[in-house]
Formats: C-alpha cells, structure tokens, sequence
C-alpha cells in the first residue's frame, strides 16, 4: 500500500505552509538461491498485479560488429518457450485478459505484463519459462530479423529527427559503447550466427543479472511461495563481467552536421556528457533542466519562444544512463531565425546560472514541479515495479531508492545548482550538433 | 447517488472449478477465483448555466485533476480552417488580468500543468495548490487576453509547423487519409494550410471564442484527493455565474464510400516505408445493438499481437513492424481503419494481404478461441483500468454525452460475453469494407506505382493536399 506520511509544519508569517507530503512506497526484497533479486510490493486498491523481469543487460553489453544483439533479444524472448509454442506468448497473455511489453535502453531490458490479480501464476509462469527455456532457432531469429528492420525505418529512418541522439551518442561517446543506439547495426544482426545469439542469452539472462519485481493486488507470503516454485530450477550462472569505459574528457567543442530527408526544419542541438544516474549531480542537472525548460515560464521556453519568438521550440534534458549521462539542450528556429541565434541565447541563460544564484521564487517553484512529477511516477503497479527494480539495478542495490528521491531533491541547493551548472555545462566540454534537411533528391 | 458497482469478471469464473494443486509447469496454470471489481458513481451537480460538475473522489495520492470539456460535437471551420485550433491556443496567453508571463509563471509556481484548448482545458495539482490551479483554469477559458502579439506568435509558429509537416510521412498520411475518406468540406476531413492560416485574423479567432467557449454543454470532471462539497464550493465560485451562447450539436450530412474499392495514391519522395491506410465510414453509435459484435470483430481482425493482421503482416511476412485495425463509434459518422506503415518494395503485397484478412473474417467464422480470447481481453482490460480513477468519470461522463442507459458501464461485460460468432460475422461483413472500400497509400510513388497497378482496382493519385494530380 501506498502509505502516505504527512509532515505538518507549522511556519509564521506570509508563507504558505510548506507541507510536505511523501508516499512511502513498502516492499519486501530477497535473493534466491540462484541468485535472482525478488522485489513485492503489496496494493490491493484494484484487482491488478504487474510482474516483470528487469535483465541488467543492454547495448552497452554488447560488441563492436555486432551490435543491436540486446533489442534483437527484446523480440526474440517472446518467439515461444519449450512449453510455449511459436508465436503463443502473446497470445497467452492477451486470452487472459492481460497486456504485455517490453522495452530496451543502454542499460536494461525491462519484460513485464500486467494481469488482472486472478491470473498472477500466470504472469510467473511466462516469466519463469522465459528466463528457463526460451526457444532461441532460426526461424525465430529471421522472422525477428525483418521485424526488427521495419522497427528501425519506422522508428528512425521514416520519423523526422530519428536519428538525432545515435548522432550525438556517436560523437560525445567515441570509445564506450553508448556510441551505438540500443537498435543496433542491422548488417551486424544480419551476419550474426545463431549460435552467437544463443551465446548472449546465456550469459545475460539468467537469475544472478535480473531482478523479478512483482507490484499488486497480492498476498506476499502466498507469492514468496508460488516464486520459489516457478523460479527455483532456473540454474544460476556465472557472474557477469562488465568493465566500464573510461572515455578521456572532452576539452574542446566539437562539432558535427547531419541531414535528414524528414524534416523541413533544422535543428541545433548541444550535448555535454555529465555523469551518470547513481551520481547527486545527474538529479542537479535534472533539476537544471527543470529551471531551463519545464513549464512556459521556465528561462528557455519564455525568452526564445515567447519574448523573442525566434524559436518553435525548445527544450534541455538529462538523458541520464548508467555510466555516463548525456545533458541535452536543442531548439528548432521560427521565423527563420538562425541557428547559431538560438544557440548564443541558450548559452546566455546557462552562463546566468553558473553566475548567478536562482532565485529563492525560482527554486520553490522547481520544487513544487518535480515533487508533483514525482507523486505521478508510483500512480501505477507497473511503475512502482519498475521504479523499485531500478532502485536495486542502479543505485546499488537501493531498492528504496524511490521514496528517497524527494528527500534527495529537497536537500539539492541553489549553491549545488551554480555549482554543477559551472563544473559541467562549458562550452569547451560539449558537442555542437546542426541537424539539418537533406537536400531534395 | 453515490454507490458502488460492482461487477464479477464471468469469463474467468468457469476456470476456477478446475484449478489444479500440483505443479506442472509444461501446462499453463489455472486462474484463481474472478476478482471483483467495484467502481463508485460519481457526484454529479447541474449548474443553471448548462455545466454539469462530476467529482470522483481519490485520496491514495495528494493530487487532484479537473478537465473542462465543451461538447460542441463537430466545429466546420470552411475557409477558416485553423482559426478553432488557433484559438484554443491563444487560451493559454494571457488574461484579462494577467499577461501570459505572469499566468506562466502563477502556473508553474504551482507546480501545476494548466492547459486549455478549443474544447476545454486541464488542470492537474498537488491538493495544495488544485483551488489556484482551478482559478487559472477558470481565468483561461472566462477572460482570455486575445492580443496581437501573441496571435501573431502563434500564427508564426503554425506556419512553420506546416512546413515542417510537409515530407513528415505519418503527418501527411493522418491528414490525407481523412480528406479522402470524408471530402475537405466535412468538419473532419478539412484541414489547415500554409494559405488558410496566414489568412485568419484575430477576429477570425474571436468569433469563434464566443461561438464555442462556453457554460453550454460542458462538464468540468474533477478526479482526486478532493472531498465532492469541496470540489462543489470551488465549482461555484469560479463558473457558476459565467455565461455563454447556446451550443446545439451539429448536424453534419453523410458521406458515401467508393462504389467499387480503389487505391489513391499520394507521393512522398522521401518515404522510405508507405503509410497503407485499408478505410471506410461507418455509422455505429454507443448504443448501437452491432456495437459489441462490431468491437469484436476488429480486436480479431486488428486489435493486437495476436489478431489476424499482425500475425500475417509482421510476423508471418516481416512486412511491417505493426499492423492494426481500429473501429470508431460515436454520435457522427466514423471509421474504420486497418492501417500498418510497411516498406516500400512490399507495399503492393500488403496491399493484397490487407484485403485478404478483411475478406477472411467477413467470409469465415472466427474460432471459438478466438472470440473467447477477444472478450478476455476485454474483461481483463476493464478491470486494469480500475487502477485509473480517471476511467471511473469518464465512464459517467460518456453516459451522459451520449444518452447511454444508466447502467451501459455496468452491463458492459455481459454485452460483450454475450456475443457469439454469428454475431462477429455478421459485424464483419457490416462494417469492414471490401470491395467497396478505399486503400490509401502514402509512399514514394515512383517505386510503389507500377506493382500497384497491377493489382486489380483502379489508382487514383493526390498530392498531399488530396487533390487529384495526372497520372503518368
């Protein structure tokens, strides 16, 4: 349950009352002979239960020349089981009135469905059958192979700006393997034997590099029982072997153009790589790009969009990975302004920050935007299975890691905010990237 | 007023009686006994002034949502086209008593999302804050500002949207699509140009304000951590003295399709897949007897993974990364569309797998566990939804929209279990063109024309304004 612990305080003068509200996220967390890490969370509010599987493995796992292996994965583990038949999985899921997906970063690949509670062992069971004995052949790999290929033009080639962060992850990551986008080379998927796949499987997805996090309408006794039935005879592996890249700092602007038939529109975009989720200073910079572009009064959005209208659009973010981060600001021109235009006035409010202090106004308004962001991130059991297994899976096994996140926001001050906006966000730390129309053939 | 359904989940009850108590794990397991599901009616109050207030009370989370929305039905915008759209916009720059940058700024203050557009508007907050977020809402839609600047901002930027739209595939298919369905003098085949916006004026977007933003017809639904007399008191002192033109719902005259099925065309040198759009109209409002058949029909044909489509379209032939279908229902005339972005050298044998899986369930029964499989998927989506208060108002608010029976959420489950593979059939062949439907393809022509015309249905080629261009 979602219990919610209030915090009155009691302030004189002309102050709203500060209150501060924090859900408690309760959960039980144990390791399994083989290994496996096991998060429940118990909510009987409605009839639902979310179990998913987060397999620590992703792009950043795999090889130069053959990349793509972790996504391709993502399909294949759905092809059918030695219990399963082809193409049944969803299917299975679908006639029990559940829904099924998953998705794969640098980092992870996340497996979940969610049931209505009546159907929770058969959650386990496909999840079980999934991590025991998928069918891995090769009219699996080629039927995926295709599917995987469309997934690409659609999602990248045929979509306008698809391939803006593979550009700039290719530039700002040089030697880690965040160089390469989680979908992969599609010449390496296709000279890949299958003997290679069934390789990867078995190194990355066995019990000791996952985590099962179960959130719903269950009863945890009754389901520590029913896991250790279904997951038990899942042998356990040997540990995984991950070394990180050290990629040397960058210490001068770089700069790239590239073109894209899908636009009419350039773009211009700056890129500065930061450190990565588990640092304080990845949730400062979350915090900077809260300041700069969340909201119409935010410091971009107001002086570029609104103020000067030279821009259609413009945003800043924290693309926030395990090893590294990537802090991200772009904006697309109106009124034909030109790009180095737009980029001269971002800078102009970077540069404020790192000079001045915000204002006292400024940060408890941040404040009050990520803690109502916040509140929305555990609304549902799929989130809060996802956000505790990302607390386990990337904040050292910090399952708690979710209801310490307001505390950690609260306690960030605008002193830390000038401080990261210094160390991080220079001009000769970052990528330059003008994302331009290709030229009409 | 307020009282609590509930309803059992049927579909999995018969499973029960044979649980099993060994482990095996080569069989799929056996479900336990249907949850029940219980949702509460809203409370519901009736304002002199046409507004009808729905509070769902929530208070797992300190949040509280309100949505405002006028049903104004269809809004025909002729030579206007943009200004109903442009004027939801300029909603969101400024008051009366407020420039935009200080309604800005009063908003994300909050830590608020306040947003409004032709139909409405939204406010989400923290409980703290929602009777302020409330009020600028309120403020939004009561008082807009309606200066040149800002107009002349947003009309700048819709300008260069449209540019931007114009080799963005998906975009060009989702206008064309309904143009060619509905014709461009329908309210929803019509749509804006670089030539209708740069003519709209600020009047232009005035007259439509007070033809359309309006107490009449409106239903400002509040979801959350809210008690409903609160909800009440704050509904009152914002809205309850407002007053605006009398809406009427439109009525919009019938469209045909084809008489025999054909293929428009519409180039896109860019493409590197082609948008395939298989489409007719249909008429099949909420209350429609064909409603549940019909819904059936298209999550076997299209509904999902498991549906006709994407099992022969993408997992079969690898054509497509999806393929899918949808039905529209509702007061006006509706769609249905099966619709899969395929690559370019096998657009013309999608084309021909698209019509055979619609031939296929008009002509032959769907299997007992195909439509048993159907109906869980919706009973299991009825009760995943409980987890969303908001599903709850908007069930109540549907009601009422579409004079639907008081107890049309209640009975839901048992209309839909009680559909048989006649009933599937039948819907089928009603509702899911064939030989007199259209297959829009948005595509690069040069390398789909000549596979095209080889099929045996007439090509007919647009550019992506859906005027017909020569054929070469």
């Amino acid at each position: 349950m979602l219990k919610l612990k209030k915090l009155t305080c009691w302030t004189a003068g002309m102050f709203l009352c500060q209150q501060s509200m924090a859900q408690k996220v309760e959960f039980t967390e144990y390791d399994m002979p083989n290994g496996l890490h096991v998060i429940l969370h118990q909510d009987h509010t409605a009839p639902v239960v979310a179990v998913s599987v987060m397999y620590h493995v992703g792009s950043k796992n795999e090889v130069i020349g053959r990349t793509g292996f972790a996504h391709f994965f993502e399909h294949l583990l759905f092809e059918g089981t030695d219990n399963i038949k082809r193409g049944e999985f969803m299917k299975i899921v679908a006639a029990n009135g559940g829904e099924n997906n998953a998705n794969t970063t640098q980092d992870r690949t996340f497996y979940y469905e969610v049931f209505p509670s009546n159907q929770f062992k058969l959650g386990l069971w496909l999840e079980s059958e999934r991590m025991l004995h998928p069918v891995i052949n090769g009219i699996g790999v080629k039927t995926q192979n295709e599917v995987v290929k469309e997934e690409k033009r659609m999602r990248v080639d045929n979509k306008p700006y698809g391939n803006l962060i593979s550009a700039i992850f290719k530039n700002i990551f040089p030697k880690h393997p965040y160089n390469w986008a989680p979908i992969g080379s599609m010449a390496d998927l296709d000279e890949a034997k299958l003997s290679e796949f069934q390789a990867f499987f078995k190194t990355y997805y066995v019990p000791n590099n996952a985590v099962l996090s179960i959130a719903g309408d269950i009863n945890i006794s009754q389901a520590r029982g029913l896991i250790s039935t279904y997951f038990g005879e899942v042998p356990k592996s040997e540990p995984i072997k991950y070394t990180k890249v050290e990629e040397a700092p960058i210490t001068q602007q770089l700069v790239d153009t590239v073109y894209d038939a899908n636009i009419q529109l350039p773009m211009i975009s700056a890129t500065y790589r930061v450190p990565g989720m588990d640092s304080r200073d990845s949730k400062i910079l979350e915090m900077i790009s809260t300041i700069l572009s969340n909201g119409a009064s935010s410091k971009l959005y107001k002086k570029l969009v609104d103020d000067k209208k030279e821009a259609l659009q413009v945003g800043s973010f924290n693309y926030a990975l395990e090893d590294y981060g990537a802090y991200i600001t772009y904006a697309l021109p109106n009124n034909n302004t030109p790009l180095h235009t737009l980029l001269q006035d971002i800078d102009e409010e970077v540069v404020k920050l790192q000079t001045n202090l915000i204002s006292e106004t400024d940060y408890r308004k941040i404040q009050n935007q990520l803690e109502k962001n916040y509140i929305s991130t555990n609304a549902k059991v799929l989130g809060v299975a996802e956000n505790l297994a990302d607390g386990y899976t990337f904040h050292h096994k910090n399952t708690a890691y979710t209801n310490q996140e307001p505390e950690q926001i609260r306690s960030i001050t605008r002193e830390d905010i000038r401080n990261a906006a210094v160390k991080y966000l220079q001009p000769s730390f970052r990528l330059v990237l003008y994302y331009l129309p290709a030229k009409n053939s | 007023m307020k009282k609590v359904i509930i309803i059992l989940l049927a579909v999995f009850l018969c499973h029960y009686a044979e649980a099993q108590t060994t482990f095996d794990r080569t069989h799929q397991p056996e479900a336990g006994p249907a949850p029940v599901i219980s949702f509460k009616d809203p409370v519901i109050y009736k304002f002199p002034n046409g507004m009808i207030v729905l509070v769902v009370e929530d208070h797992r989370l300190p949040r509280v949502s309100a949505s405002f929305y006028i049903d104004a039905g269809l809004v025909t915008e002729g030579k206007k086209a943009g200004a109903y759209g442009l004027m939801g916009q300029m909603l969101n720059e400024g008051t009366a008593a407020m420039p935009k940058a200080q309604f800005d700024e009063a908003v994300d203050k909050l830590g608020a999302d306040v947003s409004l557009n032709s139909s409405g508007g939204k406010a989400d907050a923290l409980t703290r804050y929602f009777p302020q977020a409330l009020e600028l809402l309120s403020q939004g839609l009561q008082t807009p500002a309606f200066r040149n600047e800002e107009f002349e901002k947003l009309r700048s930027q819709a300008l260069t949207g449209k540019q931007n739209e114009s080799r963005n595939v998906k975009a060009v298919s989702g206008q064309v699509v309904n143009a060619l369905l509905y014709g461009t003098d329908n309210p929803m085949g019509e749509f804006s140009t670089e030539e209708t916006i740069k003519n709209l004026t600020l009047d232009d977007v005035k007259s439509f304000y007070n033809k359309y933003i309006t107490p009449s017809r409106s239903y400002l639904t509040i979801v959350g951590d809210i008690k409903p007399a609160l909800a009440k008191q704050l509904a009152e002192k914002l809205f309850v003295s407002w007053k605006g033109s009398n809406l009427a719902l439109p009525v919009i005259s019938t469209v045909k399709n084809p008489v025999k099925t054909v293929i428009d065309l519409v180039d896109m040198p860019n493409a590197v897949q082609s948008e395939i759009t298989v489409s007719n109209l249909i008429t099949l409002k909420l209350n429609d007897p064909d409603l549940f058949a019909a819904k059936l029909a298209n999550a076997i044909l299209g509904g999902g993974a498991e549906a006709y489509l994407f099992k022969s379209l993408r997992e079969k032939r690898g054509f497509t990364y999806g393929a899918y279908s949808t039905i529209g229902s509702g007061r006006f005339q509706e769609t249905f569309k099966a619709n899969a972005a395929v690559r370019t050298a096998k657009t013309d044998s999608a084309v021909t797998e698209f019509l055979a899986q619609i031939t296929k369930i008009r002509s032959q029964a769907v299997s007992e566990e195909d439509l048993k499989n159907a109906k869980a998927r919706y009973n299991g989506s009825f009760a995943l939804n409980m987890e969303d208060p908001q599903v709850t108002a908007s069930y109540s608010r549907n009601i009422l929209i579409n004079n639907l029976p008081k107890d049309y959420y209640q009975t839901y489950l048992q209309k839909i279990n009680a559909v048989s593979v006649a009933d599937v059939q039948f819907a089928a062949q009603k509702y899911f063109g064939y030989d007199n439907t259209r297959v829009i393809v948005v595509g690069n022509a040069g390398q789909v024309r000549e596979n095209l015309k080889r099929l045996p249905f007439e090509v007919k080629e647009y550019d992506r304004f859906a005027q017909p261009v020569a054929v070469k």
